[in-house]
């Protein structure tokens, strides 16, 4: 797991911070330590490796450029570059698959539970989520994480829940309303 | 059902922009605010904050090195020789070792050519640069572990790239072999996870691209002599790109 510990975090703080000045080895690092986790989020939501390939690629490419304007006070680097990454891969959902997506494609694309390995060493940021996802009921849950994982649109979820569209937005409003409040606590 | 409104509140509506329901009309609005409004923004980093952790879940996968050569690429990283044709980075060995994923790598024929403005380099990198690598590879030329090390924090990480496989009671110790000199402990890292080592000053010194950073198999809790009393499993020399 990348940055779980407080000092792992500082680190991938500091070689965001350097490469925004330019420095190519910092950016390298940065590279070695995050882009098999990147990578897994892009192949998870893209289904596809060569999509998952470019999608990284730019990504890296943008955070090269943009580097300079990371701001640790506002957000971690890991933060900012999950942000970063998402954005890239649902632009990419958006612009090509937008109302093509099979519906089929997308079963059984996510896990209800996490992975053992995530179970055992997961941050304490994602313990809290868990938390709360918990007091949420199981189907809204689910629309939850796959929404996350799939960068499905309401329209697309609905579709593979089998559910109207008009529920499928109640269920996860709801659950952000919800999510919102329990983690304010 | 009794929704929570389609003329639902802004924060809402950030709140699915960062979960990834809306379509990319909706998002363009969005990003559109971010621009425009610190209040919005705001509101959407706070949002990332809340369902990033979501990311903890997912399995890492090693992109395939050629990712990397493009990324360096499209951004001409990579220092060209004056007077000589630039080596193409897909026959550079050295970097898919030092990329932790081993040599035999074929590389795909064609290369995805980026329309990109090259940013203007100022190359001050030496100067502040403040980090060392070091692919700490295994005999057969694949990486066990890379290190990071960061100068001004005296400190560096040493994640492991490839699992090595070690005997019930035996564990992995990183030794730091000055040109010449006797291994100095570094300590007992882990097999599985990232570890996190201080630096004293006296060790500071001698990193640098004379010395070697080395791996041995030593009994659960480290060497009991100071000094290697197992095999060496992994070694790597320090430097950069």
């Amino acid at each position: 797991m990348i940055a779980s510990s407080p000092d792992e975090r500082e680190e991938l703080n500091g070689l965001l911070i350097h490469a925004g000045r330019g420095d190519q080895q910092a950016f390298t690092a940065l590279y070695q330590r995050t882009s098999s986790k990147l990578f897994g989020v892009c192949l998870r939501m893209l289904r596809q490796r060569g999509e998952a390939e470019e999608t990284l690629q730019e990504t890296f490419i943008t955070v090269w450029r943009r580097a300079a304007s990371f701001d640790p006070g506002k957000a971690s680097a890991i933060t900012w570059l999950v942000t970063l990454r998402r954005n890239k891969a649902i632009d990419r959902l958006r612009q090509h698959r937008e109302e093509h997506l099979d519906p089929l494609q997308l079963e059984a694309s996510v896990d209800e539970a996490p992975t053992p390995a995530a179970d055992a060493e997961t941050s304490q940021e994602h313990q809290r989520l868990q938390r709360c996802l918990d007091a949420l009921e199981p189907q809204q849950r689910r629309a939850v994480r796959e929404a996350f994982f799939t960068g499905a649109t309401y329209n697309q979820l609905a579709t593979r829940d089998k559910v109207p569209l008009g529920t499928m937005k109640s269920w996860i409003r709801r659950s952000l309303l919800q999510l919102r409040t329990c983690l304010e606590r | 059902m009794n929704t929570p409104a389609d003329h639902h509140d802004d924060d809402l509506r950030y709140a699915e922009y960062v979960l990834g329901v809306l379509d990319a009309y909706a998002r363009a609005a969005v990003e559109q605010e971010i621009q425009d409004s610190a209040q919005a923004a705001a509101a959407v980093a706070q949002w990332q904050r809340r369902l990033m952790p979501f990311a903890d879940e997912v399995v890492a996968s090693t992109p395939a090195p050629y990712v990397w050569a493009r990324i360096q690429d499209a951004l001409q990283l990579a220092a060209p020789a004056p007077s000589r044709p630039r080596p193409r980075l897909w026959d550079n060995l050295r970097l898919w070792r030092w990329l932790g994923l081993g040599a035999s790598v074929v590389a795909a024929a064609s290369v995805a050519i980026l329309l990109v403005q090259p940013r203007q380099l100022a190359t001050p990198a030496a100067s502040q640069a403040g980090y060392l690598v070091a692919a700490i590879e295994q005999d057969n030329g694949i990486t066990g572990w890379t290190a990071t090390m960061d100068l001004p924090h005296a400190r560096m990480i040493v994640v492991p790239a490839t699992p090595v496989a070690f005997a019930p009671g035996r564990t992995p110790e990183l030794w730091l072999i000055p040109a010449g000199g006797k291994p100095i402990s570094l300590g007992v890292i882990a097999r599985d996870k990232p570890t996190s080592i201080a630096l004293r000053a006296d060790l500071l010194a001698r990193l640098d691209a004379t010395a070697l950073l080395a791996v041995s198999v030593e009994p659960d809790g480290g060497s009991p002599t100071g000094q290697p009393t197992g095999p060496v499993v992994a070694k790597g020399t320090i430097g950069g790109a």
